[in-house]
């Protein structure tokens, strides 16, 4: 068990945000929806201290002396999706995450991490990649390597998660790049962003990868990095200058951004993909409220002939997660299951026959619910979709 | 106490069950400034049976229960050391939404808009909007506390609008009230029925006398149109004045006074008038005219009323001072020590300069950097409301004191004169409840009846303490 006032305390430095905490509860419920739930890790863990009041008072006590780290306080600060929902929605206008981070950070530094986390970013720190796969074989889902290392203003970043298991992904957002015409390189020594590291409290560890794809980036003349995987483009774009404590030294997008944009110059229309097909979108947490782009996806599928959008109730800055953020699922499978089914049953709700998102961690969680609740409704990756439909010009 | 643990266990199931210090930690305080006891266990029901059960179990073990709502109250929740606190937001469904006779059954730990946005899919609402923490607070803890609503000045207070209760009792029996007391009646729909109006018991009670399990409320139609008016005076007494006037003629469903804290932005004066009409649209021009018209003849200026119109929607009250949320309500680690209660409307043009005197003399509020947020009045039909919220800083001990005995100064100031709070809860009880004389005896008297044992709420409301203890020596 630590000592409640040791002087190292991560957390000192988000006291101001942890005092400002008015204990309103704005942070449990979206009740101008209905009776409907805004954070998943307190749907699942039941009591307080699994939701943002609860770990603002736990950060409080601890500051104050009257708590202490131990293992107790590992489930109720890791068992977060990190789905931003609290801080979108707070009174107080709090950015929670700060304090979750220092939380994170002092449990690290105190060997308090969920052990299965605690295994998987040990293999990352050696492999580069969340997989424990060869980071030899990072690029081997690229048929075409003349690419690899090209000097170019602009660069995609593929992440693990595209590389390793959802190379169609990869394989889709390269292609959608590549017919679109834009001139850019991937990396042949890219690493994982760091967002694992950070999600396991392991500053340290981040900084040392974000600076090697910084400069990596930097070496090749790389002005704008489009990413596929809103969590590694929130690492580079939100974490990295935080981390590395400079600015980051060229531009972050995501594909639908960029996607949306050549929609609105014309350079992008699209073929029928079904006639009167009904879609949903489900917003990425990291990609909606962690970076702010809830329209480019829609855009994209409002210029799709023949298609009818039909949202979720709670959808943009109301958005509930998938269940996957954060790493959760290797500690807490429960809070996974429990949040993907209320978020898939949302889905199937709409009377969509597709649903369509934008994120690795998303999608792959979405097609183990689907499988798992025989759902009829398809899931899909919006830019496969683009690139099945796509016609540029 | 491993045994207790193993009976609320077996009551509740393991995993409704908690005596993990890092929980415990989290159900201990309200908004309010102090921290109050560290429970024993945190235990949440799901049913009224198993509330039954836990009602029994701690008068047989005579262990305290605190009811916890959302705890959204300011004033000091009163949760007592070792305690077993009842959290009741697993019994938040809403159970009948009854459009033939006008009522809304819901479980306590409903959350009050989202009953509101339900019956908003119908195209009805409650026949009260609930208070400023309307987002998150529970239908029960907001009947329970009886706050003091948004519309007040026509629809009055929450309580108001209860048709009945289901409430389990200290000693665990269940009552319904009003006309669903009677057995044989399928479904609540008058309270003024089957002998004294037991619900107004249980209605800002706190929880000292029952734990109320199920709340009808009236609800109707969303009314078909709502107006906004916006009013500055160069003096108090015009603006109370134009409020008087306007309540005597029934002028508006929602009169928002302000007297104190920062002006609204780009708008000159002493005292401001936020005006809100609902209504069909011919009444409803009717009355902006009544409104227009005394404002004028009381020298008010009309403003731009579009923060109004967005205080309305959004029930935000950063816009009744023309203010968007985030500049209002951001970066701010302060804490709010609220004296808040009615008053007569015209005793507002002594009230006021009596605290604005009172904190203009108290070198104190420089010293620890202490704020004024806002003296505003929600008017009811006949009287005012008003909310004295100073500001401390929340990270500095000693500010946090001194926001203690400006709290305690405020309350002897106005409870001495003329106010009387609304919703009580622990922390003012000690400034209110000695004055009340054979009032308060009385509830001590109920109070003793119906929970002999003193075991729910403890300490609210002045209620259930020791024979001998001095209200106000307990609560230093
Ligand atoms: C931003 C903000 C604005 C607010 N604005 C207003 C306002 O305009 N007007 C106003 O009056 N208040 C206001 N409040 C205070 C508060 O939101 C309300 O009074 C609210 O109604 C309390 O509900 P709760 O569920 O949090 O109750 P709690 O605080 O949980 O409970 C209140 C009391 O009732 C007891 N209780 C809880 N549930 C039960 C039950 N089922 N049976 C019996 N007793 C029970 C509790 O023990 C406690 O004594 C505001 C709060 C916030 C955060």
């Amino acid at each position: 068990m630590s000592k409640p006032n040791e002087p190292d305390l991560r957390l000192r430095s988000v006291a101001q945000s942890t005092y400002e905490c008015l204990r309103c509860a704005f942070c449990f419920d979206l009740s101008w929806l209905g009776p409907v739930n805004l954070c998943p890790s307190y749907a699942w863990g039941a009591f307080e201290s699994y939701g943002a009041r609860g770990r603002m008072t736990i950060a409080r006590a601890i500051l104050e002396g009257e708590l202490a780290y131990d293992e107790s306080l590992i489930p109720r600060v890791f068992a977060c999706t990190e789905c931003r929902a609290c801080a979108d929605h707070c009174f107080k206008y709090i950015d929670t995450n700060k304090v979750y981070t220092a939380l994170r950070q002092d449990l690290a530094a105190r060997g308090l991490i969920p052990p299965q986390l605690a295994a998987a970013v040990d293999g990352l720190a050696e492999s580069h990649n969340l997989y424990g796969e060869p980071h030899a074989n990072r690029q081997a889902w690229l048929k075409h390597r003349e690419r690899l290392d090209k000097p170019a203003r602009v660069a995609f970043f593929v992440g693990c998660t595209p590389a390793y298991v959802r190379r169609t992904m990869a394989g889709d957002a390269y292609a959608a790049l590549e017919a679109s015409g834009l001139d850019f390189t991937v990396l042949g020594d890219e690493w994982c962003c760091g967002h694992p590291f950070l999600a396991a409290g392991q500053r340290e560890r981040a900084a040392e990868v974000m600076r090697h794809n910084v400069d990596t980036l930097t070496r090749l003349g790389v002005e704008r990095v489009v990413f596929d995987c809103p969590g590694c483009m929130r690492a580079f774009r939100e974490d990295a200058p935080e981390v590395l404590g400079e600015p980051l030294p060229f531009a972050a997008v995501h594909i639908t951004e960029e996607l949306a944009r050549q929609v609105q110059e014309g350079r992008l229309r699209f073929d029928v993909f079904q006639s009167g097909v009904v879609v949903t979108y489900h917003d990425p947490c990291t990609l909606g409220r962690g970076l702010g782009v809830y329209d480019a996806p829609r855009a994209i599928i409002e210029a799709m002939p023949g298609m009818r959008l039909a949202e979720m109730p709670r959808h943009k800055r109301d958005a509930y997660c998938c269940g996957a953020g954060s790493f959760v699922r290797y500690d807490y499978p429960g809070l996974v299951e429990k949040t993907g089914v209320e978020r898939f049953r949302e889905i199937e709700a709409t009377g969509a026959q597709v649903a369509l998102t934008t994120c690795p961690a998303c999608l792959t969680q979405f097609q183990h619910i689907h499988g798992k609740l025989q759902s009829r409704v398809q899931v899909m990756d919006l830019v496969a979709l683009v690139n099945r439909i796509g016609r540029w010009r | 106490m491993a045994e207790l643990i193993e009976r609320l266990r077996s009551i509740c199931g393991p995993e409704h069950v908690s005596d993990a210090l890092a929980d415990r930690m989290c159900y201990r305080r309200d908004c309010g400034p102090t921290p109050g006891g560290v429970p024993g266990y945190i235990v949440r029901p799901e049913s009224t049976d198993e509330i039954v059960a836990l009602v029994k179990l701690a008068n047989e073990v005579g262990k305290p229960l605190f009811l916890w709502g959302r705890a959204t109250t300011f004033v000091d929740a009163g949760v007592k050391e070792g305690c077993i606190v009842l959290a009741l937001d697993l019994m938040n469904r809403i159970l009948k939404i009854d459009v033939e006779n006008q009522v809304v059954i819901t479980e306590p730990g409903a959350i009050w808009h989202a009953v509101d946005s339900e019956l908003g899919k119908l195209g009805l609402e409650m026949t009260v909007p609930g208070g400023g923490g309307m987002f998150s607070c529970t239908v029960g803890g907001t009947v329970a506390f009886n706050a003091v609503p948004h519309g007040i000045s026509e629809y009055g207070v929450t309580g108001n609008h209860v048709v009945a209760l289901e409430v389990v009792l200290p000693d665990g029996a269940v009552i319904r009230t009003g006309s669903w007391a009677n057995a044989d009646a399928p479904f609540p729909i008058e309270r003024g029925a089957n002998g004294p109006d037991l619900a107004g018991l249980f209605i800002g009670a706190c929880g000292t006398l029952g734990i109320i399990t199920q709340v009808a409320l009236r609800i109707r139609r969303i009314p078909e149109c709502e107006r906004f008016l916006f009013y500055a005076f160069d003096t108090i007494d015009q603006c109370v004045d134009a409020v008087a006037g306007i309540q005597h003629q029934n002028g508006a469903t929602f009169l928002i006074g302000l007297f104190g804290g920062p002006p609204p932005t780009g708008v000159g004066g002493k005292a401001f008038l936020q005006i809100i009409i609902r209504d069909h649209e011919a009444r409803a021009a009717e009355r902006m005219q009544i409104c227009r018209a005394v404002c004028e003849s009381f020298a008010g200026r009309p403003q731009n009323s579009e923060g109004t119109r967005r205080y309305w929607t959004e029930h935000m009250y950063s816009w009744l001072r023309n203010t968007p949320p985030d500049a209002y309500y951001g970066s701010r680690p302060y804490y709010c020590p609220e004296v808040a209660g009615f008053v007569p409307t015209q005793a507002l043009k002594q009230a006021i300069p009596l605290v604005q005197q009172y904190i203009a003399n108290n070198a104190e509020f420089a010293r620890v950097g202490m704020r004024v947020k806002g003296m505003d009045v929600y008017f009811s039909p006949n009287a005012a409301f008003l909310w004295v919220d100073t500001l401390y800083p929340e990270m500095d001990r000693e500010a946090w004191r001194v926001g203690l005995r400006v709290r305690a100064e405020i309350s002897e100031l106005l409870f001495g004169r003329w106010m009387s709070p609304g919703g009580i809860v622990a922390g003012i009880a000690p400034y209110i409840m000695p004055r009340l004389g054979p009032t308060y005896e009385l509830m001590k008297r109920l109070k003793a009846a119906l929970d002999p044992r003193n075991i729910l709420n403890p300490g609210v409301l002045g209620l259930g303490l020791p024979a001998d203890s001095q209200l106000l020596e307990q609560s230093r």
